[in-house]
């Protein structure tokens, strides 16, 4: 058995130019793009706390429970795939009325980690990924 | 052991990142990586070794010398893995965003929709 005690987690913001209560029930209406529930070739969603959701896309199912539901400010669900290799992780998306609209912040949280992923930083591999672009075969030509 | 294992032992240790950005400027002779490293050339040797075996670096005779240059297509593993569901919700987000300025710029089209060209002209200019 793995010991998945060590999780790791991630937060990612975005404005949206529309008012705290609209981006809400945006985020909840999977004909919306850009919701988790939008695309599914199959989806069962009951966003209420202790509802349940199965978004099935491209043979991956998802699965989660609604914990907590704080309309217009708050929204949060488990979230379980082979990704999270079948522990229950937990999503956090909060809104915020700011000048310019609403600040939507989005925490994934609980994700399973291991000993060798807390070996390196988000930094870390942000560098990886444009070493890599802007390299690319280019070293190896030059030798 | 498997590939990523590797590649994250390669990146666990601090000389072994060094040698890494250094080979990134430029392929290198031994003597021009050991240089800069406060290290015994034995302890160089080794993370030469790791990062072979990861499949980071590739040795190459040149005449009598031997040339070390990175090959960074490994590296990929690490970050794609890591970045999993951060890339998720990044394109995610984004499409969200994107409906919403969508839509914002229909209704200010119906409305004032020179103004609106305008000031986004004005915007451009900036």
């Amino acid at each position: 058995m793995r010991n998945s005690t060590k999780t790791l987690e991630f937060r990612l913001e975005r404005t949206i130019p529309a008012a705290p209560g609209e981006v809400y029930d945006a985020w909840l209406d999977p004909k919306t793009p850009g919701t988790p529930w939008n695309e599914s070739d199959k989806l069962i969603l009951n966003p209420q706390v202790d509802g349940l959701f199965n978004w099935l896309i491209r043979g991956t199912s998802h699965y989660g429970r609604f914990t907590v539901m704080e309309r217009p400010r708050r929204i949060q669900h488990t979230w379980v795939s082979p990704y999270t290799l079948g522990e229950e992780s937990l999503v956090t998306v909060t809104f915020e009325k700011r000048a310019n609209g609403t600040l939507m912040t989005l925490v994934h949280s609980d994700l399973p980690d291991d000993e060798k992923a807390r070996s390196h930083e988000k930094g870390w591999a942000y560098f990886l990924d444009k070493l890599v672009d802007s390299l690319g075969s280019g070293t190896r030509q030059r030798t | 052991m498997d590939r990523l294992t590797d590649v994250l032992t390669a990146l666990s240790h601090p000389s072994r990142r060094d040698i890494i950005r250094r080979l990134a400027a430029a392929p290198a002779r031994f003597t021009d990586v050991a240089r800069p490293l406060d290290v015994t050339l034995n302890a160089v040797t080794k993370h030469l070794k790791l990062l072979e075996r990861a499949g980071l670096i590739e040795r190459e005779r040149r005449g009598r010398e031997v040339l070390i240059s990175l090959r960074p297509e490994p590296l990929r593993l690490v970050s794609s893995w890591v970045h999993e569901y951060e890339r998720f919700w990044n394109q995610r987000l984004d499409a969200f965003e994107g409906y919403f300025r969508r839509m914002r710029g229909k209704d200010a089209g119906h409305t004032r929709k020179r103004r609106t060209k305008a000031a986004q002209k004005k915007e451009a200019n900036r």
